[in-house]
C-alpha cells in the first residue's frame, strides 16, 4: 500500500517537467507552430484572395457574372467549409501521402491546414467584398480602369481593412488547427501539450502550453487590430 | 455631343422578357443640359448605366461626337468609357484614398505619369473649389464636397459628356443648389454635353436647359425647359412647378388658379388684371421664377367678378386661369390643383 503510493508519488515526480527545462522543449515546438501557421497562412492567402475574387465577382452583379461557374466553386468551397479538421485530415492522409511522401510532421499538417484554411478565407475575403459599396465598382468601371485595375484598387483595395480582419481570425483558426495537427504527430505546440500535458499528465508543460497559445493568439489578435487601425483612415485620423 | 438612337434596353427573354427602355431617341447638343425626369421604375437608372456605357443597351444606339460606342466590343467599350465622365449618387469614393487620389483614379487607370497626374488633379481640384481640402480623406468631407470630388473625377479625362445620375439626391438644398451652380458653371466653361438624371423636380427648374419626362422606359414629353413651364397641357411643365398651398379667399370671392402660359406675360399683370376688372385682386400664393430670362410661375388669386369676364381678362395677360371650386369644406386644400399632387414624383 505504502509503496504504491511512494511509485504513484515518484511518477508524477519523473512526469513533471522542471520549470529550467520547460524552454528546451518549448522553444522549439513554439517554431515548429510558428512555422506551420506561417507556412499555411502564406497558401492560404495567395490561394484563398483569388478565389474570393473570382467568388464576388462571378455571382450575379459582379465583373464577370458566370452563374454555372460560381455555382461550381461556391459548391467546391462549402464541401472543403463542411468538414470538422479531424476529420478532413484523417479523410485526406492518402492525398497527403501522395503530395507530400510522408504522413507525419510539418509538410503533412500543412497540406489539410491549407485544404481546410483556403476555403475559410475566401468566404470571409468575399464577405469583405460583398461590403464594399457596388456603386464604388461602378465609379471604378466608369474612369474606365480594367477589370484587374478595378479589383486591385475599388474592390480589394477598398476591402483591405476588412480582410485584415479576416486574416486575422483565419490565422487563429490555423493555430488552433495547428495544434490538432499536433496530435497526429505534426510537431508544434499542440504535439507538447498532447504528449508531456494530456499523455504523461505533466502540469507544468500542461499549463505552459496553454499559457502559450493564450499568448500567441492575444499577439496575432492585438497585431491584427492595429494593422486594421492603421489602414482605416477614420480611425487612424482620430486625433 | 451625344444622341441616344432607338435605344432599347430588354431584361431577360421569351415571355418574361422586360422592356425597360423602349426606342429612346434623345440628343443633347454640346453646352445644353438636358435632365431626365420620371417616377421611380420608369428605367432613369438603366438610362444612366447605358449612356455611362456600364450597361450595354439591347438595341440601338449610344452615339458620342458622331461614334456609336454601344457596338464596341468589351475592351474598348471600356476606353470609350474614358469619354462620359459620370457622377454618381454619394460620390463613391474610395474611402482610403484622399481627395487628390480619388481624382487621380482615371488618370492612373489610364497610366498618365506621376508628374503630369499630379498637375491635372490640382487644376481639376481648383476648379470644384476644394484644392485646400486636397489631402483629406472622404470622411473628412461634407456631403457636398465629397460629391464635387466626384465630378472632379468625373472631369479627369476631359470627357465631352457628363453624366449625372441622382448625383443631388440626398444632398440639402442649399448643397444641391452650389452643385447645381458649379454644373452650370463646368458647362460653359468646358462646353460640356450634360445628362443629368434626377428625380428632384425642383433641381431640374435649377438646372437643366431641356427636359425629358421618362415614363415606362418611354420619353413621353421632352422639350425646352422655358417651353415646358409656360404650357399649361404638359404634364411636365406642371410638375416642375411648385403649387404653394393658397389662403382662403374673402368671403363672396372666387379662388383662381393662375398659370404663365407665353413668355410674355408682363410682370405686372395683377395690377392690368385688376384694373381691367375693376377690382383689387387678392393673391392668395404664388410662385414665379425666371428661367432663361423668361418669367414663369404659378398663383392662386380671389376676386369677384364673373367668370367669363376675369377668364378673358387673364388671356390677355397671357395668364391660363381657372377657377377653382370651392364646394369642399376646407378651401384652402381645394385651391391647390389635384394635378400637381399627382405628380409629386419623390
Amino acid at each position: 500500500m505504502g509503496l504504491n503510493i511512494s511509485a504513484a508519488v515518484q511518477i508524477r515526480a519523473l512526469a513533471d517537467t522542471p520549470l529550467p527545462e520547460l524552454p528546451a522543449l518549448l522553444v522549439p515546438a513554439l517554431g515548429e507552430t510558428l512555422a506551420m501557421v506561417g507556412i499555411v497562412m502564406l497558401i492560404v492567402v495567395s490561394l484563398g484572395t483569388p478565389i474570393a475574387v473570382a467568388l464576388h465577382n462571378m455571382a450575379p452583379g459582379g465583373l464577370f457574372e458566370h452563374r454555372g461557374t460560381y455555382s461550381v466553386l461556391s459548391w467546391i468551397v462549402n464541401i472543403g467549409r463542411s468538414l470538422p479538421f479531424l476529420v478532413l485530415m484523417a479523410a485526406i492522409v492518402p492525398f497527403t501521402r501522395f503530395v507530400t511522401g510522408t504522413n507525419i510532421g510539418i509538410a503533412a499538417a500543412v497540406v489539410p491546414m491549407s485544404l481546410a484554411g483556403i476555403p475559410f478565407f475566401a468566404r470571409l475575403v468575399e464577405n469583405c467584398l460583398r461590403d464594399v459599396p457596388r456603386s464604388v465598382t461602378a465609379a471604378a468601371r466608369a474612369s474606365g480602369g480594367s477589370p484587374l485595375q478595378i479589383i486591385r484598387t475599388a474592390q480589394l483595395g477598398e476591402a483591405v481593412p476588412a480582410i485584415l480582419g479576416g486574416l486575422t481570425i483565419n490565422t487563429i483558426a490555423m493555430i488552433e488547427y495547428s495544434a490538432i495537427a499536433g496530435t497526429i504527430g505534426a510537431g508544434g505546440i499542440g504535439y507538447v501539450a498532447v504528449t508531456y500535458g494530456y499523455q504523461r499528465f505533466d502540469q507544468t508543460v500542461m499549463l505552459a502550453t496553454v499559457l502559450l497559445l493564450i499568448a500567441m493568439v492575444t499577439i496575432v489578435q492585438l497585431g491584427g487590430d492595429a494593422l486594421v487601425k492603421a489602414t482605416t483612415p477614420h480611425l487612424r485620423r482620430r486625433a | 455631343m451625344i444622341t441616344l438612337k432607338k435605344l432599347t434596353k430588354v431584361y431577360g427573354n421569351g415571355p418574361g422578357a422586360l422592356t425597360v427602355l423602349d426606342n429612346l431617341d434623345i440628343e443633347v447638343a454640346p453646352g445644353e443640359i438636358l435632365a431626365v425626369t420620371g417616377p421611380s421604375g420608369a428605367g432613369k437608372s438603366t438610362l444612366a448605366q447605358c449612356i455611362g456605357l456600364l450597361e450595354r443597351p439591347t438595341s440601338g444606339q449610344v452615339i458620342v461626337n458622331g461614334e456609336d460606342l454601344a457596338s464596341l466590343p468589351e475592351r474598348r467599350l471600356r476606353v470609350a468609357r474614358r469619354r462620359i465622365g459620370t457622377i454618381f449618387q454619394s460620390a463613391s469614393l474610395l474611402s482610403r484614398s484622399t481627395a487628390a487620389q480619388n481624382v487621380a483614379l482615371p488618370l492612373q487607370y489610364l497610366g498618365v505619369t506621376p508628374a503630369e497626374t499630379k498637375a491635372r488633379v490640382a487644376e481639376l481640384l481648383e476648379r470644384v473649389g476644394l484644392a485646400h481640402r486636397a489631402d483629406h480623406y472622404p470622411f473628412e468631407l461634407s456631403g457636398g464636397q465629397r460629391q464635387r470630388v466626384g465630378i472632379a473625377r468625373a472631369l479627369a479625362l476631359r470627357p465631352s459628356v457628363l453624366l449625372s445620375d441622382e448625383a443631388t439626391s440626398g444632398l440639402d438644398p442649399e448643397t444641391t443648389l452650389s452643385m447645381v451652380a458649379l454644373l452650370r458653371q463646368l458647362r460653359d466653361d468646358l462646353d460640356l454635353a450634360v445628362v443629368f438624371v434626377t428625380h428632384e423636380m425642383d433641381t431640374v427648374l435649377h438646372v437643366a436647359d431641356t427636359a425629358a419626362r421618362l415614363e415606362d422606359g418611354r420619353i413621353v414629353e421632352q422639350g425646352r425647359l422655358v417651353d415646358l413651364v409656360t404650357d399649361h397641357d404638359s404634364v411636365l411643365g406642371r410638375a416642375l412647378q411648385p403649387r404653394p398651398a393658397a389662403a382662403a379667399p374673402a368671403p363672396g370671392s372666387t379662388p383662381w388658379a393662375l398659370s404663365y402660359d407665353s413668355r410674355a406675360v408682363p410682370a405686372d399683370w395683377l395690377q392690368r388684371v385688376s384694373a381691367e376688372l375693376g377690382e383689387p385682386l387678392a393673391l392668395l400664393a404664388a410662385s414665379i421664377q425666371s428661367i432663361d430670362g423668361t418669367s414663369t410661375g404659378t398663383a392662386t388669386v380671389g376676386l369677384r367678378a364673373p367668370a367669363h369676364q376675369a377668364a378673358a381678362a387673364f388671356a390677355r395677360q397671357g395668364l391660363h386661369a381657372v377657377p377653382v371650386r370651392t364646394a369642399g369644406p376646407d378651401p384652402v386644400s381645394t385651391a391647390v390643383p389635384r394635378a400637381t399632387e399627382e405628380l409629386q414624383w419623390a
